[in-house]
């Protein structure tokens, strides 16, 4: 009786351990894994991949053996109240030989290691350079003029590169110290106040490829994340000249002339809009620098040509819109991501939603009863307390915005 | 003596005392907390006391301790300097943080004799022995802080006369006092006929002048160019000589190799005459660099050319303050010889644009380089 009851509780222990191991390894097999370390979508990327595939499997290899030897010698040697053994100074021919395999396999590892961090940090054959600033919990992106773009971009959330070129990102960050990393294109590269650190790109394919921030950087450090977009070169063109438009202001009468309206009352000291002319047909130069704590806010010039917002947080479009873009084939894709944000595709819930109280949707401490703490300046976007009218007319507004 | 309560008692007021004050600095002077921890230290502090007076309510010890009471104590100058302590440390409290603290250090040292000596005058009824008892408890600690106390006011006179004289006298007068107090020191240790009263009047003369030097310089306050240097606020904010001009204010020894040389977003280069810039991972000399907005950027300033260059920045205008006065917003790097880098670190908080544009120039170059911010 006893002992059919230990016998069980054993083959239940047993059972209930493989299950939790199954279930680990089968966590791995995810199908919908856009951050899966494994699946390299670039140069950079393989050339970890490579590296890798070796490692990994030697290490675990020998993380095995070191792991099976020690569970054997724990219950094989266990205390049975057997005297003492008779210690010795051990073996020299055993001691030695354990040295040398583990180094060699080390310096074996190590050279090839030393290899690809010295290709990764390859800067000479740059073909486009692009900077990239971290702040509290969205990425800008700006790139400076050279060949191809003749004046200079900027945005944020989804980084646009073209396929088969090697992009050079120079990081920096305006507050604390985050991290760019799309493992899909590289991997990840600290992103330091003072410091421009390089991270190479390349994708082979037209795609979005997911990231995230990682090095925690605050409260909403998880909801930092960002998307490469890779286009071919003829729609990164298209996409470089749509960024480099001229604004044109909605007409008179229309329900977004009376959005911009409101832009200009409650946004424009944030948020540049570049070309946006005050009522005075002064342009307007927006202030974050006075009014959020890290000096910046996204410039919403085209916003309507990214398809997240808020740190790459919220979908911009409907998941059917959305799932559109993203399982597009490579030949497909440039066009679908090139058409924007239309208005049957628009997210207006989550937009609205943002507009109505942002630091409800991300944790942002944007609350002014917090403000004496960062000097009066708001951590991301406040609540603006605006009225559903205002939101109808802003929404109507943003949507010109391409 | 101190009995076993007493010293329990003096234990717990030394340890509380030190605990209010670490808990005031490092956590807030202002917090009930800092009060209570002080309350405690009273509070042990008189319990320790009464121990200590009635050696713990033992009679028979208190009569055995009678003959050590009788004595009369030693006249002790220790209860003057307490006073002077005390008063300093109010004085500074209504006038000057520095008078506070040395208020504070006199008060400390004079009370810590004070209560050694007291300690030492009951030990016995033999006044040799308790000089000797308290010889031992803190004389090692006297000659040590009468010395700190002597080098400090040697220093801060000399000082003084360095910081009065110009700078070939102060070398010479360095020179010179360094050389007697060696052939004094000599003169002491070699010759035994010098120890006695030639030694002490040398030394009497030498703290004479000394104080006489000292006090005579620090009236006649610092030579003319620490004082205007004195006055100066730090050079980027009061020193807008960004011409061709080498100006009295800059460091002439500055370091001509910047060790930050990978984190600059652009370099920008005098060569052969001409102007230009380079940002990493572009191969071009360019003439339009980016820079992003309002964060604190580096910039890396490199000279080829024989003659003395720098780089300015021409970061806009603006309004000052309340008047229709517009003032030209910049900054600059210091002159930089052939083959010389300077770093010049800037903040931009507002964007370029066709009615807004920065630009670096280097005066006695031709051309300049936009500076984009997007
Ligand atoms: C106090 C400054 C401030 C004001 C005023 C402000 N915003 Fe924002 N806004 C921000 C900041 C900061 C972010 C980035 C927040 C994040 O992603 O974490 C942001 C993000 C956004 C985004 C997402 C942009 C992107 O590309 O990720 C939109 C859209 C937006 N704001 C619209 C508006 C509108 C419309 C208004 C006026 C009603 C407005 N904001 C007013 C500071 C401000
Ligand atoms: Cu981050």
């Amino acid at each position: 009786m006893e002992s059919r009851n230990v016998k069980s509780s054993r083959r239940r222990l047993v059972a209930s351990v493989s299950a939790i191991a199954a279930a680990v390894v089968l966590a791995g097999c995810a199908k919908n894994a856009p951050q899966d370390t494994f699946q390299p979508k670039g140069a950079n990327a393989q050339m970890i991949q490579d590296l890798q595939v070796i490692v990994f499997p030697i290490a675990g290899v020998v993380g095995v053996i070191v792991l099976a030897l020690a569970g054997y010698i724990f219950y094989r040697f266990r205390d049975r109240g057997q005297a003492i053994p008779v210690q010795s100074h051990g073996k020299p021919v055993v001691e030695i030989t354990l040295t040398i395999i583990p180094a060699l396999i080390l310096s074996v590892v190590g050279v090839f290691t030393f290899r690809t961090i010295f290709d990764l940090a390859e800067t000479k054959d740059t073909e486009m350079i692009i900077n990239v600033t971290g702040q509290q919990w969205w990425w800008e992106y700006d790139y400076p003029t050279q060949e191809g773009i003749s004046q200079p971009i900027i945005t944020s959330g989804q980084l646009v590169i073209p396929v088969g070129t090697k992009v050079l990102l120079r990081e920096t960050s305006r507050d604390v110290i985050h991290s760019y990393w799309i493992p899909a294109l590289n991997g990840k590269k600290d992103a330091v106040p003072g410091r421009i650190h390089l991270l190479r790109l390349e994708a082979d394919k037209p795609g979005i490829y997911a990231g995230q921030c990682t090095e925690f950087c605050g409260l909403s450090h998880a909801n930092m994340r960002m998307e490469t977009v890779a286009l071919s070169k003829a729609d990164f063109a298209k996409w470089v000249a749509n960024q480099q438009k001229a604004y044109v202001s909605p007409a008179e009468g229309t329900k977004a002339k009376e959005g911009e309206a409101v832009f200009l009352n409650q946004c424009s000291r944030c948020h540049q809009v570049n070309g946006i002319k005050d009522a005075n047909g002064k342009a307007v130069i927006s202030a974050p620098d006075e009014n959020v704590y890290s000096g910046a806010a996204p410039n919403l010039s085209h916003l309507m040509s990214r398809n997240t917002f808020a740190g790459a947080m919220f979908d911009l479009v409907i998941d059917k819109c959305r799932d559109d873009v993203w399982n597009a084939s490579s030949e497909e894709f440039g066009a679908k991501y090139l058409a924007g944000v239309s208005s049957d595709c628009l997210n207006q819930k989550d937009l609205r939603a943002w507009l109505r109280n942002a630091p409800g949707m991300k944790p942002m401490y944007a609350d002014p009863a917090k403000l004496e703490k960062s000097n009066g300046l708001y951590r991301g976007m406040p609540n603006l307390g605006l009225t559903e009218d205002d939101i109808d007319k802003l929404v109507a507004y943003l949507i010109t915005l391409k | 003596m101190f009995t076993p309560g007493s010293k329990y008692f003096v234990g717990l007021t030394g340890l509380s005392l030190v605990a209010a004050i670490l808990y005031a600095f490092l956590v807030n002077p202002n917090d009930l907390g800092s009060i209570a921890l002080l309350g405690v230290a009273v509070a042990a502090g008189l319990i320790a006391g009464f121990a200590f007076l009635t050696r713990d309510g033992d009679t028979e010890s208190a009569t055995e301790s009678v003959a050590a009471n009788a004595e009369v104590p030693t006249p002790s100058f220790w209860p003057i300097v307490f006073a002077l302590g005390a008063a300093l440390t109010l004085l500074g409290l209504a006038t000057n943080a520095i008078v506070f603290v040395v208020g504070l250090g006199v008060l400390v040292g004079g009370g810590l004799e004070w209560t050694i000596q007291n300690w030492a005058d009951r030990a016995s009824a033999d006044g040799r022995y308790n000089s000797e008892v308290r010889a031992r408890a803190i004389g090692a600690l006297d000659y040590p802080g009468l010395a700190a106390v002597a080098l400090g006011v040697i220093a801060y006179l000399f000082s003084r006369i360095m910081l009065t004289a110009s700078k070939s006298g102060a070398a010479v007068i360095f020179i010179v006092v360094a050389a007697a107090v060696l052939v004094v020191g000599v003169l002491i240790s070699t010759k035994p006929a010098f120890r006695g009263r030639a030694s002490l009047l040398v030394t009497t003369f030498a703290a004479v002048l000394l104080a006489g030097a000292g006090i005579a310089s620090a009236i006649n306050g610092e030579r003319s160019e620490l004082a205007v240097v004195a006055e100066e606020k730090p050079y980027s904010a009061s020193h807008r000589e960004c011409g061709e001009e080498a100006s009295d204010h800059y460091d002439k020894h500055a370091g001509n190799r910047v060790s930050s040389r990978s984190a600059v977003i652009a370099t920008v280069i005098v060569e052969d005459g001409k102007l230009y810039a380079q940002m990493i991972g572009l191969k071009d000399k360019l003439n339009t660099v980016s820079v992003p907005r309002s964060n604190v950027t580096n910039i890396l300033f490199r000279n080829l050319d024989k003659e003395e260059y720098r780089l300015v920045a021409n970061l806009g205008t603006r309004t000052v303050a309340g008047t229709d006065v517009v003032e030209k917003i910049g900054t600059c790097t210091q002159l930089a010889g052939e083959n010389q880098e300077q770093l010049l670190t800037i903040n931009i908080p507002k964007s370029s644009s066709a009615e807004n544009k920065y630009s670096f120039e280097v005066p006695g170059i031709e051309g300049k380089i936009e500076v984009v911010v997007p």
